[in-house]
């Protein structure tokens, strides 16, 4: 990015000075409330009620998190959430990843018609109560398989993708068909091993979605038992807080500490950051083919 | 199929069925996915009828009986409806003014920050939190901003006195945009640095041999040459104005904004899912409502953009 050419006027001025730190200053606005969620949720009680302004842990413990896994809703969340994964992403990227691969084709009767029968769905759709009486008259509420089936391809994703195939040279596809091979053996063998960045980012867009997954299950899945880790952190911070915003005087009523809180959210933001480098590789790449192209 | 059968030379249907057949593999590989898109949109979308029916929960939603308009003569009659829509494009028209221009004057800021490695740091930063959920961000937010939290004891600390940023109805539209931008400037600005990074050089390098300063060569290169750009991103932002944001409103509502809240998306959770008697035939009533007003949305930003020569929705796959 910003390749000027570094021979004109590069020293450093006031104006510089001054963008930079008010640049500082927005990342910090970013930064320093996460410091503050980890340094609570690190620190008892006490230490936190003592020091107003935490930013690192001051007596650091582990007593928040044994707490919280005691609780169990968190290892429920990471199971659903994981069992979700499992279930919705080979999904999404199968249909995504198929369905891209027959619209990049050429030639063929009934792709223009094809093409606007998916792209209306990105203009129109029949909202939340549809689709949730649609899940339901197929028998799948109750059940996350309602969830993953009810986002199995997001058409944005998929028009990146397709982009991408059709920017591949044609006679590629056209030499394989000619050795006849198969449709499936040319987008496994020939298309898929030369669209690795495509794939990539659109496997890291379709994860972050489901990982962060919350209101079709919190609509179709109404069971403590099978409750994603976002929904499962909702219970358990929103609900306690929110009654906490209500009083006036701070009554301690409810069950858990910010601390706790605190932890919850660190467990549900660590995988993000664990895949945040990856993101970071790829996420440029998949705005540049899709948003504007 | 044969939708393209509008040439002078008609294909006949054995051709064409010819030509089905030759590209058998094509269909086939595309087949689950079209049965998705009509398990799962199209479906849907049919089920929009049921604003025209009263909805019998033993009958579902295809079998339960017509009757005609009157769910949408209650709905016009509904001031909770109309106060949500009111409500709706107020909220997202301010995001329009207040929070669309905030991407575009980071990724300026960011271009003319002549640090390197800094430059790479800051904007890992402040793309993080585009792919934390909402929940998490609403979380978070709320942990910072209340009573306990760190900025009132920042403010206690300075001698102010505490505010009630959670409960109060005031600031809750205010921090909606602010948290937006908290959440989303960075990311939204990645597309404006791609496009001052295509900007051609010359054109800088030419303003420097006249003099130019660098606040004339932001206003008179950078600026005009990403205007395409912005303008794009803001008819398709302005195309969102009725669906934007429920993700957020709903995660940072509480019992104390409740009244302010209310958009339409809220509005129809709270009449479909949080209510002791949902009357699904009106609640289809209001999403038919929203999904064609969107649709007019869309459409209209999809035409100006395509009149001002971008790709719009549609892009250019035809």
């Amino acid at each position: 990015m910003g390749k000027h050419k570094k021979n004109y006027k590069m020293r450093f001025q006031w104006p510089d000075a001054i963008m930079l730190a008010v640049l500082v200053v927005l990342a910090l606005l970013i930064v320093l409330p996460f410091l503050n969620v980890i340094a609570i949720s690190f620190t008892t009680p006490k230490a936190y009620a003592d020091t107003p302004l935490l930013l690192f842990p001051k007596v650091f413990t582990w007593e928040n998190y044994e707490t919280l896994f005691q609780d169990g809703r968190i290892l429920i969340g990471y199971r659903t959430s994981g069992k979700f994964l499992l279930m919705a992403m080979p999904m999404n990227m199968f249909l995504t990843t198929t369905i891209a691969y027959g619209l990049s084709r050429s030639g063929y009767p009934g792709r223009r018609f094809l093409l606007k029968f998916v792209v209306f769905t990105m203009l129109f759709s029949g909202g939340i109560v549809p689709l949730y009486l649609t899940i339901k008259s197929y028998g799948l509420i109750g059940s996350m398989w309602g969830v993953a089936l009810s986002e199995g391809i997001n058409t944005f994703y998929m028009i990146i993708m397709l982009n991408f195939f059709q920017s591949l040279p044609e006679s590629l596809v056209e030499s394989a068909k000619l050795d006849g091979a198969g449709e499936y053996k040319i987008l496994w063998k020939i298309v898929l091993p030369l669209s690795k960045p495509v794939i990539s980012t659109v496997f890291l867009y379709y994860l972050v979605d489901r990982w962060n997954e919350w209101y079709n299950a919190m609509i179709m899945v109404r069971d403590t038992q099978n409750t994603p880790l976002q929904l499962v952190l909702r219970n358990i911070v929103l609900d306690s807080q929110n009654l906490d915003n209500i009083m006036t005087e701070s009554v301690e009523i409810f069950t858990f500490s910010a601390g706790i809180k605190m932890g919850a959210v660190v467990v549900t933001v660590i995988p993000v950051m664990c895949i945040y480098p990856f993101l970071q590789k790829y996420f440029t790449k998949g705005i540049m083919l899709g948003a504007v192209k | 199929m044969a939708k393209n059968t509008t040439g002078v030379k008609k294909p006949t249907f054995k051709k064409t069925m010819k030509e089905v057949a030759r590209f058998k593999g094509v269909y086939l590989i595309m087949l689950p996915a079209i049965i998705w898109y009509i398990l799962f949109s199209y479906v849907p979308m049919a089920g929009l009828s049921l604003a025209f029916k009263s909805y019998k929960a033993k009958l579902g939603i295809w079998g339960s009986p017509f009757t005609g308009f009157s769910h949408f003569e209650k709905l016009f009659q509904d001031p909770r409806f109309i106060d949500s829509v009111i409500r709706t494009l107020k909220i997202n028209g301010g995001r329009l003014i207040l929070t669309f221009p905030c991407a575009i004057i980071l990724a300026l800021l960011l271009n003319e920050l002549r640090v390197g490695r800094l430059k790479k740091v800051l904007q890992v930063t402040f793309t993080f939190p585009h792919f934390l959920s909402w929940v998490i961000i609403a979380s978070i937010i709320t942990n910072v901003l209340s009573f306990d939290g760190i900025v009132n004891s920042a403010i206690d600390l300075l001698g102010g006195e505490y505010v009630n940023f959670i409960g109060n109805a005031k600031l809750f539209v205010p921090l909606v945009y602010i948290t937006e931008v908290w959440k989303g400037a960075g990311w939204s600005s990645i597309i404006y640095m791609a496009a001052i990074a295509g900007i051609d050089q010359e054109q800088f390098e030419a303003a420097d041999i006249d003099g130019a300063s660098r606040w004339d060569k932001v206003w008179r290169i950078t600026l005009p040459s990403i205007l395409p750009t912005i303008i794009i991103m803001f008819i398709l932002a302005a195309g969102n104005v009725m669906t934007k944001g429920f993700d957020q409103i709903f995660n940072m509502n509480n019992a104390a904004v409740q009244k302010v809240s209310q958009t339409l998306d809220m509005y129809i959770y709270n009449v479909t899912f949080n209510a002791k008697k949902t009357d699904f035939g009106y609640s289809t009533a209001i999403s038919m409502f929203r999904s064609v007003v969107n649709l007019i949305f869309l459409i209209a930003a999809n035409t100006i953009t395509k009149k001002l020569g971008g790709n719009g929705l549609m892009g250019g796959n035809d």
